[in-house]
């Protein structure tokens, strides 16, 4: 009997760490908009780049890591260059900034 | 098993569109020896001959069209984008031509313009016509993998004419082939004033079968000599006389199930294959909001793709056009309709208090000012109209809901066969008795408790 409920005890706390451990790495979703001031894309076949957005609210500068094929491939084209407004929503994950959401504010 | 062999031919398809891509553009050898300077080089040694004339009678360069489906114009004139507005564009080609935009706040321009995706330089523009509107068109925008925007970008010439650039780089002409869906999203994805706000679909393997499939625009939207098929939404007028439907492919009897395909005499396939929809949902054309770089843009609610829910209506393709409502005609007794899923937007603009009707602006005070009414001025002067008295009112648009596709969350029987269903019984004509029966559990009770089991 005391010995179930040592089971149970144990596989409660186990429930609760995993929990708080989940509730750590889930990252904070972070929204700006702010101009390009820079792209760094090391060309025709990247995966991955960089842009650097100066939020409109505080001026600050922010570091956008891209992943997305279809944001890379506006990158590459120059659908979205230097001066482009942008809205984007990003994650802090392994201290970068990961663009979950990227597109320019402007439309015709 | 006829889909199976629909999926075969569909695959061969593929395989030889991806050979064809494969394949090296005949005129590859011509450009690399004399570079690209237009039209003129894709219609030299007897390729593409008379491709510019024919395109100019085109709804992409005309930005209008006859319009035989909506109620309430002028029989013999063309409309579209060129001279049409309603509430999501409240200006055209016409009123609110691009431009440099002056902000005094800021001291600073920007170019603006209903007319800044036109496949022309600005000075060939909408509808223009003869040698020079033929040698202005911009081809490789439409079918270049390799097209710089960095050159495509309004400025002012040396005698203050507004230009459009275009990339006429060897580069891009060699990269020159059947347009993919980033070519016709560059425009499509940017109207309404903003990223997938107008019609509010993504066309992405996330969020549309067909894309989802390797499918691209042009596989559905198939063109004749540059004429384009398009659906009938009925905010979308223009058209190059061409239609596309579900049915080009999925023909009489699509579905396993013939309880299914029975529906398909009066519910669209869109209906239970686009259960969702997206975009601006309103828009306040008198009220301007100013962003961070200090210029206005209409006060807009908007939403992602796939965040909203379409309304359902009959429609037998046909348009009610009225100066508060543009949207389907139709109902259950016509035997031409069917009810189809649509995506509902309501805007707010300035009413002719004189005539009703609603009145066009021109984009460029409010955006450096937040000043609508001296928008609605400018516009009224452009076109001629000396004594009008603006009133802000609302217009409700349906727009047709035709991308976004799923297979897998297509609506079934309990969606609409139940209490609190997507479909409105009663709305859409039927009585309380029969609403009564078409929302029970009964209809399709023993077929799904079949399947349950068949799943489990």
């Amino acid at each position: 009997m005391r010995k179930a409920l040592k089971v149970k005890v144990a596989a409660a706390m186990t429930v609760l760490l995993l929990l708080l451990a989940g509730g750590v790495a889930m990252a904070e979703e972070m929204k700006m908009v702010g101009d390009v001031v820079k792209i760094e894309i090391s060309g025709p076949d990247a995966k991955t780049a960089k842009a650097t957005l100066k939020d409109t609210k505080t001026g600050d500068l922010v570091t956008i890591t891209v992943n997305d094929d279809l944001t890379l491939d506006k990158f590459k084209d120059h659908r979205i260059g230097v001066g482009d407004e942008i809205r984007c929503k990003y994650e802090v994950k392994d201290g970068k900034n990961v663009s979950k959401y990227f597109r320019k504010t402007a439309g015709c | 098993m006829r889909n199976r062999s629909r999926l075969a031919v569909f695959v061969a398809a593929m395989l030889l569109a991806g050979a064809a891509v494969a394949k090296e553009h005949p005129g590859k050898e011509y450009i690399e020896r004399n570079g690209y300077q237009g039209p003129s080089t894709c219609e030299a040694q007897g390729c593409h001959p008379g491709t510019a004339k024919e395109f100019l009678n085109t709804v992409h360069w005309k930005h209008a069209s006859p319009v035989p489906n909506v109620e309430g114009l002028e029989p013999g004139k063309e409309y579209g984008m060129k001279n049409r507005i309603y509430t999501m564009c409240n200006g055209n080609d016409i009123v609110n031509n691009l431009k440099e935009i002056f902000n005094p706040a800021t001291g600073k321009t920007k170019f603006s313009g209903c007319n800044s995706c036109h496949p022309g330089n600005h000075i060939s523009d909408v509808g223009s016509v003869g040698k020079e509107a033929e040698n202005a068109i911009d081809c490789l925008i439409c079918h270049a993998s390799k097209y710089d925007f960095r050159q495509r970008r309004a400025s002012e010439d040396k005698t203050g004419r507004v230009v459009m650039g275009q990339d006429r780089s060897k580069e891009a002409a060699l990269s020159v082939g059947r347009p993919d869906v980033k070519n016709c999203m560059v425009c499509h994805e940017s109207a309404g004033g903003g990223v997938l706000l107008k019609r509010g679909f993504a066309f992405t393997k996330e969020t549309d079968v067909h894309a989802k499939n390797g499918m691209v625009c042009v596989d559905c939207h198939a063109s004749k000599n540059h004429r384009i098929p398009t659906g009938f939404d009925p905010n979308n007028w223009a058209s190059d006389g061409l239609r596309v439907s579900c049915e080009d492919c999925h023909q009489g009897t699509p579905h396993k199930d013939g309880d299914l395909n029975r529906h398909v005499a009066r519910i669209a396939c869109q209906t239970c294959h686009i259960p969702r929809t997206g975009g601006a949902i309103a828009k306040d054309f008198t009220r301007w909001t100013q962003g961070a770089d200090k210029f206005y843009e209409p006060t807009t609610l908007k939403k992602e793709a796939n965040e909203t829910t379409p309304v359902y209506a009959w429609y037998n393709k046909t348009v009610r056009n009225e100066p508060h409502f543009i949207g389907p005609k139709g109902s259950r007794e016509e035997k031409g309709s069917r009810i189809y899923p649509f995506k509902i937007f309501e805007g707010k603009a300035f009413f002719d208090k004189k005539t009703g009707n609603l009145l066009s602006m021109d984009f460029a005070p409010p955006m450096a000012t937040g000043d609508a009414l001296a928008g609605v001025a400018s516009a009224a002067k452009t076109l001629g109209i000396k004594e009008y008295e603006p009133v802000p009112g609302w217009q409700t648009i349906y727009f047709g809901s035709t991308h976004l596709v799923t297979k897998e969350k297509a609506l079934t029987c309990f969606h609409c066969h139940s209490r609190n269903g997507v479909l409105n019984f009663r709305a859409l004509g039927y009585a309380e008795q029969e609403e009564e029966k078409l929302t029970n559990a009964s209809i399709y009770f023993d077929k799904m408790a079949e399947q349950q089991k068949e799943d489990w």
